[in-house]
């Protein structure tokens, strides 16, 4: 039932298509699947967006989030709670970089499915391709097998010559890279070191294990991701000796609720200072003992109370 | 808490990575997706039964006895290194081509690219083509004919070999794969390819006497019959040519492949097409008799039997045809998908099914007689 649900609504229209864009690109498989994969770019465009703002807002989240760390560095449950406020404030969804990705997951699944059977790669599969022809497309039937050759490539089996790998590591890397956050705490560089060479290796490894057509998906659809992100991150981000500080055109909305919450930030700040200043001027040059004790205890409750009344609603 | 946020986003992706590589990998663990499994059909002679099984042997079987003939004689299989492949470290050889048995050797074909010869009385190798090296997979059976052996690869080669040491006689090249089992009539030896075109060689040295070309890849075997060659292409129609020139007399159109070869009996031509529909047809004039329609895609070639014309379907089931009246009857279910073309003698149908068991059903009453796991031995 699943199978069927799959074949009927991803597979058997995944096929197809390919079958006929390569019939108009003069019977070039390789070309089909660069289209492909700019039609499935371009219907998940409106996320791939939205994880690039996402990120970028939370580049420029980092200065705070450093002072936030340094701040409630102890008291962890605070520092969540700050955290999660200065997301939902600035309209960061950390975990949101993560669903164009599962979104294309069923995506190379279909690819590698459709790849075996239209390039005839095993005999049953090929003989299986038969039931996902729609009867009414009657040029699908003339068009398959359609032809493995693409430049250097046999669409139907890994690299040879390795340089797929190599282009799909190296892509990715560029475009992680590009999007990594500058950050000054050691262990969070060394975080972002791992995950910034994490995936481009494991990609490269699987690229050595799948046939090429899948892996000019991942190329193609990594430079479009380095392209969409230069023209929404204003430059080459992390790519860059210079940090990329101009604003990008698009990102305005992130950017002014950054701003805002810096601003409350600020003023919090300043809030703090003024109160423990009037409040060391009121008891003049009370000192040591009893007195000074009440003295702490009484500003941290009006800390206390400052913070309540300044916490944005 | 952003360190353990950026362990938990590793984690995740890392999840996902594994589950787009068991995605790819594991649905190429079932068989018939991703591993070539073959489905060699059975040589009948007078006394015994030639078949490769899934995993990669020929196998010689009394047929009165079901015993083996000899050992079955295995095949090796270059190693597969991918990491998620479920090939790794196997060597069953896929063999999808019908052997072909000579009054002395057998000979098959193997997915991995070798043609081999076999001694038909004691099962030693008598010599395999090429020596060294192999060639691209070979899809398509042999057919043994006037002194030489025939074979096509998915190199789009026709390979005529000399059938008693193997030597090379003749290589004809096409521009597509050449997956089916070619067919000879007197000196005239046809064979279809992927690059849509029929062709007719002279047996002698493999010259081209005439070429037809389709719209479609051609995997069926062509058919001879009473100067007429007919044969199925994957542009949905059915062809019939001037055994001579190769001018076309006649085409007839279904709604999918055709992938096997086609069946004539007493004028008529029996095609049976991926549609799942076999077509009965004038042989003179291509003019439709009746559509049997089977509910089932046919892949798997249909033959007489006790003056009766069999088909079996991808599904499983096995029928008995009968054009004069548009009726179908059940002989079997065998409840296992059937891609093997269909063999018989001494009224007996002799099916190969995707599980690896050959059936002897009765071609009257379509009782199964006996049945055999080709790997339990």
């Amino acid at each position: 039932m699943v199978g069927e649900i799959w074949d009927l609504i991803i597979l058997s229209p995944m096929i197809n298509v390919l079958i006929v864009v390569s019939g108009f690109l003069f019977s070039n498989f390789g070309l089909s699947i660069i289209v492909l994969t700019i039609i499935v770019r371009g219907i998940t465009m409106p996320l791939t967006l939205k994880q690039t703002r996402s990120t970028k807002a939370l580049q420029d989240l980092q200065p705070k989030m450093a002072e936030l760390q340094q701040k409630h560095g102890k008291d962890k449950q605070k520092l969540a709670q700050e955290q999660m406020r200065m997301y939902k404030e600035s309209g960061v969804n950390p975990a949101g970089c993560l669903l164009p990705m599962l979104v294309q997951l069923p995506v190379w699944i279909a690819l590698f499915q459709s790849i075996i059977r239209v390039l005839a790669v095993i005999p049953e599969d090929f003989l299986k391709l038969s039931g996902h022809l729609y009867t009414s497309w009657p040029q699908v039937f003339s068009l398959v097998p359609l032809n493995s050759r693409f430049l250097w490539l046999d669409l139907a089996v890994p690299d040879r010559y390795l340089m797929l790998p190599i282009l799909v590591g190296g892509t990715m890397w560029l475009s992680q890279k590009m999007v990594t956050p500058r950050t000054g705490d050691p262990k969070q560089q060394a975080q972002s070191r791992m995950m910034l060479w994490m995936m481009p290796m494991m990609f490269a490894f699987i690229t050595m294990q799948f046939p090429s057509g899948l892996a000019l998906y991942w190329v193609v659809s990594n430079v479009i991701q380095i392209g969409m992100q230069y023209f929404m991150t204003g430059g080459w981000g992390g790519l860059s000796t210079q940090a990329a500080d101009k604003p990008a055109g698009r990102d305005k909305k992130y950017i002014k609720r950054i701003t805002r919450v810096e601003e409350k930030a600020a003023d919090y700040e300043a809030s703090e200072s003024d109160i423990g200043a009037d409040v060391s001027a009121d008891i003049g040059g009370a000192k040591g003992g009893a007195s000074s004790d009440r003295y702490q205890a009484g500003l941290r409750a009006m800390k206390r109370h400052s913070k309540k009344s300044k916490r944005p609603k | 808490m952003l360190q353990k946020r950026t362990i938990g986003k590793v984690l995740i992706l890392a999840v996902l990575l594994l589950a787009l590589a068991s995605g790819l990998a594991i649905p190429s663990c079932r068989p018939a997706q991703g591993i070539p499994r073959g489905w060699s059909g059975v040589s009948v002679t007078d006394g015994a039964l030639f078949l490769g099984s899934m995993g990669g042997k020929l196998v010689a079987i009394d047929k009165s006895t079901q015993e083996r003939l000899w050992p079955d004689v295995p095949f090796k299989q270059k190693q597969s290194s991918s990491l998620f492949s479920c090939t790794q470290g196997a060597t069953a050889v896929a063999i999808y081509g019908t052997p072909a048995v000579t009054a002395e050797l057998v000979y098959i074909t193997g997915y991995n690219g070798k043609m081999y010869a076999i001694n038909r009385e004691t099962g030693a190798s008598r010599w395999v083509y090429p020596r060294e090296d192999e060639l691209e997979p070979i899809v398509g059976g042999p057919v043994a004919a006037g002194g030489k052996v025939y074979f096509g690869g998915s190199d789009g080669r026709l390979y005529a070999l000399d059938a008693a040491t193997g030597d090379k006689v003749w290589i004809f090249e096409s521009e597509g794969k050449i997956w089916g089992t070619p067919a000879v009539n007197g000196d005239t030896v046809y064979v279809g390819s992927f690059d849509n075109k029929l062709y007719a060689l002279n047996v002698a040295d493999g010259s081209l006497k005439w070429e037809f070309k389709t719209e479609g890849a051609i995997v069926a075997t062509p058919l001879v019959y009473d100067g007429t060659v007919y044969f199925g292409s994957f542009d949905r129609y059915l062809y019939a040519l001037s055994e001579i020139d190769g001018s076309l007399r006649w085409k007839y159109q279904a709604d999918n492949w055709f992938w096997s070869r086609p069946l004539a009996d007493d004028g008529i031509i029996y095609a049976g097409s991926v549609d799942g529909k076999v077509h009965a047809l004038k042989a003179e004039n291509g003019e439709k008799m009746v559509v049997f329609d089977m509910e089932s895609p046919v892949s798997s070639s249909p033959i007489l039997a006790a003056g009766s014309v069999i088909v079996a379907v991808e599904a499983g089931q096995v029928y008995s045809l009968e054009a004069s009246t548009g009726q179908k009857k059940l002989l079997v279910n065998l409840e296992e998908e059937i891609f093997a073309p269909l063999a018989a003698g001494d009224g007996v149908i002799y099916i190969h099914s995707a599980d690896d068991v050959l059936y002897a059903v009765d071609a009257f009453s379509g009782a199964t007689q006996w049945s055999l796991e080709l790997e339990s031995e």
